[in-house]
Order: structure tokens, then C-alpha cells, then sequence
């Protein structure tokens, strides 16, 4: 274990002592960015419940957002499996997904045939939006939406045209009417979205369509996973404590709100007296909130020294270590076997279970 | 470390015994008392109390992916129960994995089945269940409706190959045992079917459900896993129903088969309102196939949620979802849906349900093979369980029932008419004796020699109900865990599974399927023993050749 301190060249020790004194003196910490594996959750939420804080993640924004639609409404999801070998019209909403994921195309319209699958009619992919992509050459593209409309309007109208009400000026040749009615005609259709790019609105329509489709034909949602195993941690949350992040632990009961616990609003505010940044999945561009006595954990080498009051390195999961992370390809927890075994630096786990450790022999003594 | 359970009545049906007496624990193990002629170094005056093994729970979905998108749906489903008086905290945490170790315990409860792995998601459900605490666990994994099954089948002439890949799925998942769900039915829905007989192709593959059960049930025997294939059946919750059960009994051949939620089975379709209670007939069945297992699925009237790998039925039962809400997962193999459901006492069919369960319990002949579980969730929280063990022990408690529902239900429920009552062994049975044995967890359900020392000790009183929702003491391995219905001290149990041997020829095969239509190793969700984070937390549970 090589922990840093600020200034650096502290010993190990020291720092999560200082962490554990640091903790055990807030009145209401959160625990955030949780960019790491399915034991370092854990061991967050165990430290959060402990602390009476909260927990949120780096892309608590669109978690939240999606636990909304699913607590009001439900869901109606196909894995990625089920797409890419089944459904036969795919309908991507924006670039977004694209972005996130640049093997999407090669993944969900692979060269070699798929499982048995409905219906006869050539796999497809209509992409709703005004950004132009390159789609693989084997690969039926028909492209809806450029000239302006923005994706909220767009998915409103094609809401409106699935469920057969006037759609807009354009009439019967209108592109959309063109494309709810492949919707209705394909044996198995699934609507390809980011939920980061989407309002809650538009998620309802999609839902609905998808609903709608449903009572006669197949059809699902794909939305694509959050970054930084977001939904990984999301679902330890709502196992362990049955609710999603941005959940604070202050009250007698868990208690979420999407607004209220969100890291970045607590910390601007000062509701928050603490932050335990945790970032150890060698992710790219995550702002860190800034303003309250802050410990990172980092897995980065140049983790912003002189930044943090209290810095620990921490292995890389995934990297450094096996871990248990949300793999997109099954839909679902699975392992990530360690690309460069190192056993250097401590997990984030093991630091958040010795910290735990340290404040309650404070508390005894 | 010797302990004297002193003086309680003793009710252990494995053993044949029902009377006053002791029991000695020692290293986590019951002893015989007589041959050690030492002092004991503690001893628990029992008098007035009801000393059981602890209970083992054969059927409750209590964890996994598909679980917890239950969870993420219903956050305020212990709220809302709570609220119509099931005695669960009213805290979205209740139904959390920590508060589902506690509960059980508290219950007297020691061992529990998780019923609907997901092959791809078992890291998940492992995890899960590992953060359960107290009690042991065993996990069924599910098959038959998998694209590599049913394209083994397919090709015709596999079964060899076909018994490799379910020992191959279960040591992979770690799994106790197998899981078939509407055999063929979620593949068919794939390919838009709504409904899924007995005899029904499944499209593409040309395979009937029965083939697919039948061959898997198969290899199963010939794994020589300890637990027979767990079943559910086609057609659940739809009246006349009960000829399908039927029909799967005797496509059996005397094979050993569980039929998991017999309740949701046990329909006629007498009488004005086209529903009828099917138990008599059911009851009849089970009766006369002794290779033949179930357990009830009792429904308890309140809100709850539906859970279930049988996609095609949830997806025509998400019309009745309350609240209006529901989540259809389209997943690989069956996939998963989620209904919120609340049981009303004035609703006829609901009424028809609760009383079926009830009839087919008290009708059995052989309780060895009728064993309790409500479906936890499906047909009521697992909280719930004492009030079903009072209906059965007390028939003036089920008349009281009866008075609440609508007269058309009471004119087709058999249960006014049926005035046995279970004694404590026939509970022991149904909730100890039984599961664990049917499990091969030949160490417990019982207090004999050598046992494992998971220990419920109840209060004997009238009222069954306050009776076994709070354990006197619990013993865990040996290890004093619940005092006056509340957790004392905090362990962590096992997970037991099966680990048959396989041809690697399988694994070759099965790495060349997912590479090419998932584009994964299937590695990534083979659960590694150190996945809890616990060294013995995986202990392996012999085949039986
Ligand atoms: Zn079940």
C-alpha cells in the first residue's frame, strides 16, 4: 500500500487515519463518483449508512433519471443479446449511442447470422436524428429527422404516428409515418437510446410506444449502460438498500431523491461537509465536485496531487485486480479478469473497509 | 463448548420424535446427550418451549437480477405492506438482502432456495445472496429456454451433449440445482406467442415443451443431482390448469420431478364464474405419483409482487398489475417479468387461490411431498409464513378466513368442508424435514446425531401466528444468533452447490456459441469461489453417482 497524503510521501496509515478522522467528525458526507467495482460499492454503501451521508455516482444524473421512469411507469427492456440477435428493426435515437459506444454498429449487426429469429423481412437500423453516421456496409440504414428537428420533438411526433394520431403538417409522407409503420410491421423492433440524452418526457414516449407495439408485435427498449459501471452500482444500491443512488442515509430510512442527493448539489450548497471522491476505473473527463474537505481515491497516477485534502491511490478495477463490473454485452453483472495483475495498491473496498475500521475504534476509544 | 437444550418439546418427524426431551450441540453439530456423561457448559432451560431444526425454505425468490429489478420497480413495496398489516418494516430496505437474513432468522428460518438463477446473471445472484446474512443458501439455475438447449435438441440424437451443458450451467453458476420455467414458453413468446401448452413446438426448433422437460429432467437423474429438476409448469394461473399439472405428472414416467407453486396450478373450471378450485383433483394426482414433489405457492391476501421467468404469462398478467405499473424483460433465455399484484379477499379468484393452497396441503397424503413455500414473493411476502401455518393447524382460523370471502368462492372452495388440522410434526415436516431432505442437504431438517446445529427453539402458545413470527432462540451452527425474535449476533452462512463432472469438449463448444452470438467468453459470468469475498462460503453438495 503506497497512500499519498497532501503534499505527498505519507505513509500509508497516516492517511486513512486521517480519513477516519477526517469522517468521523462530518455531520453529513457524501460519497461520490463511485467509479469502481461491484466490492467497492458495497463497501460504499456500508461506509455511507455508517456516516448517516449519501451515496451518488459520477453519472447519478441519468441513473436517477432511468430509476425514476422504471419506479413510475416500469420498463420494458430487451438485453443486448436479445437485440442483436433478434430484433429486426432497430431504431437508434441520435448519435448518442453511437458515441458512447463506438462498436455499437459491429456489435448489434454482426456479419454472421444471428439465433433463430421472428419474422422474415432483412434486419434493419433507422436512425432518428439530424447527425449523419457511417453504418457498416452490410447494414440497411435509412436515416430520419436530418433537416433540423431536434430528438424530443422527433420522438414526439414518431409517438404520436406509432400510435396511428396526426403527426404534423407532413401528412402520410411524412419520414416518421414511414418509420412507425416499419415499427409496426417488424416482428421484433427495439429502440436503440442513451438515457443521458434524453428528458423524462421523451423516455415516457418511448416506454409507451414501445407498449403500444407490443399488444400486436415484439418490441423493447435498449438504453445504453451509464459510464463508469454507473449501473452497476446502481443495482448494488437497490439490492442492498432498495433504492438507487443519490439515496442519502441521514434519516431512520434510506430516503432518494434525485434532485436533492445529488453530489454537486450538496457540495455547492454546503449541505454537505464532506466528499469521498472515489475514482478507480481509469475513466476519462469525470468532474470531481469541489468545495468541502475532500478524500480521493484514486486509480490514476497523475490523480491531481495538491488537490485533495487527503489522497489514497487505489488499484484500478478491472485493471490491477478482478472485478465484478456491468458488462453491456450480457446485460448484467459479470467479471472483468485483471488485464495487468498488480497487487501494489489496496482496493477501493479493502481502503473503505480499513477507513470504516478506524473510525469505529475512534469511536470505542 | 457443550450445550443442553433442556426440557423443550422436542419435534423432529426425520427422527420420529415428538416429546419432551434435550438436545446437545457441540462444534456447531448435534450430539448425542447420553454418551457424553459431562457437564454441560451451558444450558437453556426449554420448558414450555417447541424445539425444531431450523426451518429451510425451498422456494423464495430472494435474490438476482431479476429480484432486484423488482426492487428498482417497487421501492414502496414494504411500505404498502406494512400498511395492510404484513409485519415488515415499511422501509424500502426491507426487502433489501441484509434485511432478508434477518427477517428469516428471526422466523427460525436457516436455510433458504433461491429458485430462478439466470445462467448469464449468476455473478449477480451470488453477490446478492452473499450479502444475505445468517442464513444458508442454495440457488436453482435456470434452462429450457436457451438457444443452446433447444438448437441440442434440435439437431436430435444430443442428449449426451445436452447432460454435459446442464453440469456444465450448474457448476458454472454454483448452482444446487435446475430450474425449468415453462419449457419453451419464452422462446415461443420470442417469436410472438401468448400462450404455451404441454404440446406446444417451440417455433424454429420443432420441439415440443414436454420433449424439453423430459430431456432435461433426464439429465438430471443421470448427474445424479441430489434435487430433483424444479419445475414450472406451462399454463400458470389460467382455469382448467389443472389438467396440465396433471398431464406433466404423468409425462414424468416416474422419474423424480419438483412442480414448484402448486397452487397456481390447482384450477378447475366449474361453476358460473368459469373457476373452480382444482385441488381435490390436484391432491389426487400427487397423491397417487410418488415421484412426485411439490410445493404450495400460497397466496395471502395483500399487495405483493410478481416475480417470474415466465415472461409470456407476465406479460399477460401485467393487465392486472396494482399499482399500474410493470417491467417485461426481454432477456436472454427466458427472461423476466415483474407485476405488482395485490390479492383481495372480496375477489373471487383470489379468494378461489388462497383456498386451493390450503385444500392441496390438507388433502396430501404424504406431506414428505407437499412442502410449504408461498413463492416469495409471488403469492405472498415469506413474512407472512406464520399466518399459513396457523390456517393449517387451526380450522377455526381458516372458518374465520372463509367468512371474508364472497359467497361464489366459498361455493367452489373445498376447505369448509375439510376439518384436518397439521400438527406441529406435519408442520415440521413441510418446513424442515421435507425441503432439506427433497434438497439432499441430508445435514439438517432434523435434530439427529451429526446434524448441523441450526436450532429453532418457539414459544408453544394457541396463537400460531405470534407463535412462529418471532423464534425464541435460534441457533446457527451452533451459534446462538436470535433471542426473543431478534437478531443477537450477526454470522454469515454458506452457499451450497453441486459441482458434476463434464466433458470439456462442452466448453469448447459453448466458448465457439457465445463468441459468436454474443460476442462474450463465457467466463465473464462464471462465478469464481471468491466472488463473496469470504474463503468457505462455497460448499460443494455431492451428486449422488
Ligand atoms: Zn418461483
Amino acid at each position: 500500500m503506497a497512500p499519498k497524503q497532501k503534499g505527498g510521501g505519507v505513509e500509508a496509515a497516516s492517511a486513512l487515519l486521517r480519513a477516519a478522522q477526517l469522517l468521523g467528525r462530518t455531520r453529513f458526507p457524501v460519497i461520490g463518483g463511485l467509479l469502481t467495482d461491484i466490492d467497492g460499492a458495497v463497501a460504499a454503501l456500508a461506509l455511507a449508512k455508517k456516516l448517516r451521508g449519501v451515496i451518488d455516482h459520477a453519472a447519478g444524473e441519468e441513473l436517477a433519471r432511468g430509476s425514476q421512469i422504471m419506479r413510475e411507469r416500469g420498463a420494458s427492456p430487451a438485453s443486448f443479446g436479445e437485440t442483436r440477435n433478434r430484433a429486426d428493426v432497430i431504431v437508434m435515437v441520435g448519435s448518442g449511442p453511437l458515441k458512447r459506444d463506438p462498436g455499437l454498429f459491429q456489435d448489434l449487426f454482426p456479419e454472421e447470422k444471428g439465433l433463430p429469429r421472428p419474422g422474415d423481412q432483412a434486419r434493419r437500423l433507422i436512425l432518428l436524428g439530424d447527425d449523419l453516421v457511417n453504418a457498416p456496409t452490410h447494414v440497411k440504414l435509412t436515416q430520419v429527422g436530418q433537416g433540423g428537428s431536434d430528438l424530443p420533438t422527433l420522438i414526439a411526433r414518431l409517438g404520436a404516428a406509432v400510435a396511428e394520431r396526426p403527426v404534423g403538417d407532413e401528412g402520410q409522407g411524412d419520414p416518421l409515418a414511414q418509420v412507425a409503420e416499419s415499427l409496426r410491421t417488424a416482428a421484433f423492433a427495439v429502440i436503440v437510446y442513451s438515457v443521458a440524452d434524453l428528458d423524462e418526457p421523451a423516455l415516457f414516449t418511448i416506454l409507451d410506444m414501445v407498449r403500444h407495439l407490443s399488444v400486436a408485435t415484439r418490441a423493447a427498449t435498449l438504453a445504453l449502460a451509464a459510464p463508469g459501471n454507473g449501473d452497476g452500482v446502481n443495482l448494488c444500491s437497490t439490492w442492498t438498500c432498495g433504492l438507487p443512488v443519490r439515496t442519502s442515509f441521514a434519516g431512520s430510512v434510506p430516503e432518494h431523491d434525485a434532485r436533492r442527493f445529488a453530489a454537486s448539489r450538496l457540495i455547492e450548497s454546503g449541505e454537505a461537509d464532506a466528499l469521498v471522491w472515489i475514482d478507480a476505473l481509469a475513466e476519462q473527463g469525470v468532474r470531481r465536485p469541489k468545495g468541502v474537505p475532500t478524500i480521493v481515491l484514486s486509480s490514476s497516477d497523475d490523480a491531481g496531487e495538491g488537490e485533495a485534502d487527503i489522497l489514497i491511490e487505489v488499484a484500478c478495477a478491472g485493471r490491477d485486480h478482478d472485478a465484478a463490473l456491468y458488462l453491456p454485452a450480457i446485460s448484467g453483472i459479470g467479471l472483468v479478469k485483471a488485464a495487468h495483475p498488480n497487487q501494489d495498491k489496496p482496493t477501493v473496498a479493502a481502503v473503505l473497509n480499513n477507513i470504516s475500521g478506524l473510525i469505529d475504534k475512534r469511536e470505542a476509544a | 463448548m457443550l450445550i443442553r437444550l433442556k426440557g423443550g418439546r422436542v419435534v423432529d418427524p426425520l427422527n420420529d420424535r415428538d416429546a419432551i426431551g434435550d438436545v446437545f450441540i457441540e462444534n456447531g453439530r448435534i450430539v448425542e446427550g447420553a454418551s457424553h456423561g459431562r457437564k454441560p457448559d451451558e444450558t437453556y432451560d426449554l420448558t414450555g418451549k417447541v424445539v425444531m431444526a431450523g426451518g429451510v425454505d425451498i422456494h423464495s425468490h430472494i435474490a438476482g437480477s431479476n429480484v432486484t429489478l423488482g426492487r428498482a420497480l417497487m421501492p414502496e413495496l414494504p411500505v404498502l405492506a406494512a400498511q395492510g398489516g404484513a409485519s415488515i418494516a415499511p422501509s424500502p430496505d426491507a426487502w433489501g438482502a441484509y434485511a432478508t437474513g434477518i427477517r428469516y432468522a428471526e422466523m427460525g428460518y436457516t436455510t433458504v432456495i433461491e429458485p430462478a438463477l439466470i445462467p448469464t446473471h449468476a455473478i449477480e445472484a451470488q453477490i446478492e445472496l452473499a450479502s444475505i446474512p445468517i442464513i444458508d443458501i442454495g440457488a436453482l439455475v435456470i434452462l429450457g429456454n436457451d438457444d443452446f438447449s433447444l438448437g441440442l435438441l434440435r439437431d436430435g440424437g444430443r442428449e449426451a451433449e445436452l447432460q454435459d451443458y446442464v453440469g456444465w450451467t450448474l457448476g458454472h453458476a454454483k448452482a444446487l440445482g435446475l430450474k425449468v420455467i415453462n419449457a419453451g414458453g419464452s422462446e415461443a413468446f420470442k417469436f410472438n406467442a401468448r400462450t404455451f401448452g404441454l404440446d406446444d413446438v417451440v417455433p424454429d426448433y420443432g420441439v415440443t415443451s414436454r420433449t424439453v422437460l423430459k430431456v432435461l429432467q433426464r439429465a438430471v437423474t443421470e448427474l445424479g443431482v441430489p434435487h430433483p429438476v424444479h419445475v414450472h409448469c406451462n399454463n400458470l394461473g389460467i382455469a382448467g390448469n389443472v389438467e396440465t399439472a396433471v398431464a406433466t405428472m404423468e409425462a414424468t414416467e416416474g422419474l423424480p420431478i419438483h412442480l414448484a407453486h402448486i397452487q397456481f396450478y390447482g384450477y378447475g373450471a366449474e361453476g358460473e364464474e368459469g373457476l373452480s378450485s382444482g385441488a381435490p383433483r390436484l391432491a389426487e394426482a400427487i397423491n397417487a405419483h410418488r415421484n412426485v414433489s411439490v410445493d404450495i405457492g400460497q397466496v395471502m391476501f395483500g399487495q405483493t409482487i410478481t416475480i417470474s421467468g415466465d415472461i409470456l404469462r407476465q406479460f399477460d398478467g401485467r393487465r392486472g398489475a396494482h399499482p399500474k405499473k410493470w417491467a417485461i424483460d426481454q432477456g436472454d433465455g427466458n427472461g423476466t417479468g415483474i407485476v405488482p399484484y395485490q390479492y383481495r379477499a372480496g375477489n373471487f379468484a383470489n379468494a378461489v387461490q388462497w383456498s386451493v393452497g390450503l385444500e392441496i396441503v390438507l388433502l396430501a397424503e404424504d406431506l414428505w411431498r407437499v412442502l410449504f413455500s408461498t413463492d416469495h414473493p409471488n403469492g405472498a411476502l415469506f413474512v407472512r409464513y406464520p399466518e399459513i401455518v396457523h390456517l393449517l393447524m387451526d380450522r377455526d382460523e381458516r372458518a374465520r378466513m372463509l367468512e371474508r370471502l364472497p359467497e361464489s368462492a366459498r361455493q367452489v372452495s373445498n376447505l369448509a368442508s375439510i376439518g384436518r388440522e397439521l400438527t406441529l410434526s406435519e408442520i415440521a415436516i413441510i418446513t424442515r424435514g421435507a425441503p432439506a431432505r427433497l434438497l439432499g442437504l441430508t445435514d439438517r431438517g432434523h435434530l439427529g446425531p451429526g446434524a448441523v446445529a441450526d436450532v429453532a427453539v418457539y414459544t408453544e402458545q394457541k396463537n400460531k401466528t405470534a407463535m412462529f413470527a418471532s423464534a425464541h432462540l435460534l441457533f446457527k451452527d451452533g451459534a446462538l444468533v436470535v433471542r426473543d425474535g431478534e437478531v443477537v449476533n450477526v454470522t454469515w452462512g454458506k452457499a451450497y452447490h453441486v459441482a458434476p463432472g463434464v466433458d470439456a469438449h462442452i466448453e469448447r463448444r459453448l466458448a465457439a456459441f457465445y463468441d459468436r452470438y454474443y460476442g462474450v467468453d463465457p467466463s465473464i459470468f462464471g462465478v469464481p469461489a471468491q466472488i463473496a469475498g469470504r474463503p468457505d462460503r462455497f460448499a460443494t453438495v455431492p451428486c449422488l453417482n
